[in-house]
């Protein structure tokens, strides 16, 4: 296989676990963590309820079950059966190459590829009012847009590191894989 | 490993290798640039992201702060010199940008404070031969991209798949495209900075417009080179030295070259009749900051 083919078939198993969230006038996409739960953004569904399409086209309905504001987190059950997505660690080098999964602009499980940046805190100039300066994001050139919110980050082996949550000056922000673990574990 | 890790890991050695000489520039308020380890004790720069000419420092790689001094800038090419300490890191490896095409894949590296080397990728979208910028400045050759210009970015190398720096990006120069000052244009401005902290540039003195089969004066500054070489209002010039001048391009391009000090002989239209003369061109009056 050559490299240019080669990320097609990664990227097709990891579209296999997005899911569309629709929820009121927003919504983005989400990822199937563990069996029956989805992780989202916190500002991809505001409500307690929002339906979930699978990659198949089949609409559930799905409760969220755990919000975290801070961190642009959501958890919500929902009755679907799809292969959970496998995690990685977020700790790239400079360089290495990232994908996302998301339904930018209404496009729906599209892929976009780039390179990991940087993941911890943003660096001082490049920081917006309202976000916690605290916090660690995986910084990496996508090019996202609204509707990527809540979908995957993947490595080259397609291991989610994280999940897409911002974009600021262009670059793709992400929450780290690690503390979506940690969510879910501590909400399920 | 799979041939999608490889390239993966390819990638990552590549900035890898080319962030030993990337610095981070704080030349500015709020987010620094990012600059190039070009020389021994010599970082480039891009001007417009100087701000200032006095209290400036580099994060280099190792996280150390030290302090830099401004050596010289140049507006038109967008380019700026800096002095550090030799022997503080390692010089840039240097690529060949003359034998890019379109579709070579290229990474844009910055560093921002104190954090590790930054990356973007692309491909190469565009050569082409040498041509001047908005600014004035002449290039050796076109250089452009789809790698995407972060915040900071500005004055970061350009490399290829090996970590070999092709030249500095310019988010000034660039449009839709990203635009990479050539490594053989960053050298040739580069002495003149270093000789006497400015590049000279051709100056007539003489406000011009095209016109039908030339470029005709329309006002001529007093003591000005055209002035004292007896030019008039009204005053077509049709070639400099022989070569023909059919537009504005060609007289500004020429004076974009390292024409200061040189007698050249243009050809006029001076009421209808053909006529030479010569002019001792000036070098264009510095811009004060």
């Amino acid at each position: 296989m050559t490299t240019a083919t080669s990320l097609a078939p990664v990227a097709e198993r990891l579209t296999r676990s997005v899911v569309q969230v629709l929820s009121g006038p927003g919504g983005g996409a989400g990822v199937a963590w563990a069996p029956g739960l989805v992780v989202t953004n916190a500002h991809v569904t505001r409500a307690k309820a929002a339906g979930i399409v699978g990659p198949d086209g089949a609409q559930v309905r799905g409760r969220v079950i755990a919000w975290d504001g801070r961190r642009d987190l959501a958890l919500i059950r929902a009755p679907v059966e799809l292969p959970c997505c496998g995690t990685g660690d977020p700790h790239l080098r400079p360089g290495e190459l990232v994908f996302a999964v998301g339904h930018p602009l209404g496009v729906t499980q599209a892929v976009c590829a780039g390179v990991f940046q940087a993941l911890g805190k943003l660096p001082a100039g490049l920081r917006l009012p309202r976000l916690d300066p605290r916090l660690d994001w995986i910084q990496a050139d996508l090019r996202l847009a609204p509707g990527n919110s809540g979908g995957p980050i993947a490595d080259a082996l397609g291991r989610v590191i994280g999940i897409s949550a911002m974009i600021l000056g262009g670059l793709g922000l992400g929450v780290p894989s690690p503390e979506i673990e940690a969510f879910v574990k501590a909400n399920r | 490993m799979s041939t999608l890790t490889a390239f993966s890991e390819q990638l990552a050695n590549a900035v890898a290798r080319a962030s030993q000489a990337t610095v981070s520039v704080h030349a500015r308020p709020k987010l620094p640039s990012t600059g190039v380890h070009w020389k021994d004790g010599v970082v480039v720069t891009t001007e417009a992201t100087v701000q200032r000419d006095n209290d400036i420092t580099l994060t280099l790689p190792d996280g150390k702060r030290v302090p830099a001094t401004l050596v010289g800038r140049d507006p038109g090419s967008d380019l700026a010199a800096l002095r550090i300490d030799q022997g503080l890191l390692p010089v840039a490896e240097r690529g060949d940008p003359a034998a890019l095409r379109a579709g070579h894949l290229v990474l844009a590296l910055a560093r921002l404070g104190d954090g590790g080397p930054r990356a973007a990728f692309g491909a190469v979208s565009a050569t082409g031969g040498r041509w001047r910028s908005w600014k004035g400045g002449e290039l050796a050759l076109r250089l452009q991209s789809d790698v995407r210009l972060y915040p900071g970015f500005g004055g970061g190398p350009l490399v290829d798949a090996e970590g070999l720096v092709l030249g500095i990006n310019s988010g000034g120069l660039s449009g839709p495209l990203a635009t990479t000052i050539p490594a053989n244009t960053v050298d040739r401005i580069l002495e003149q900075l270093l000789t006497r902290g400015s590049v000279a540039r051709g100056w007539l003195g003489a406000a011009m417009q095209p016109v039908r089969g030339g470029v005709v004066l329309l006002s001529i500054e007093p003591e000005a080179p055209a002035a004292l070489a007896g030019l008039l209002v009204g005053d077509v010039v049709i070639g400099i030295d022989g070569r023909a001048v059919d537009s504005l391009e060609p007289l500004l391009t020429f004076l974009a070259g390292d024409v200061a000090g040189k007698n050249v002989t243009l050809d006029l239209l001076r009421g209808g009749v053909r006529t030479k003369v010569d002019v001792l061109i000036g070098e264009r009056p510095r811009r004060t900051r």
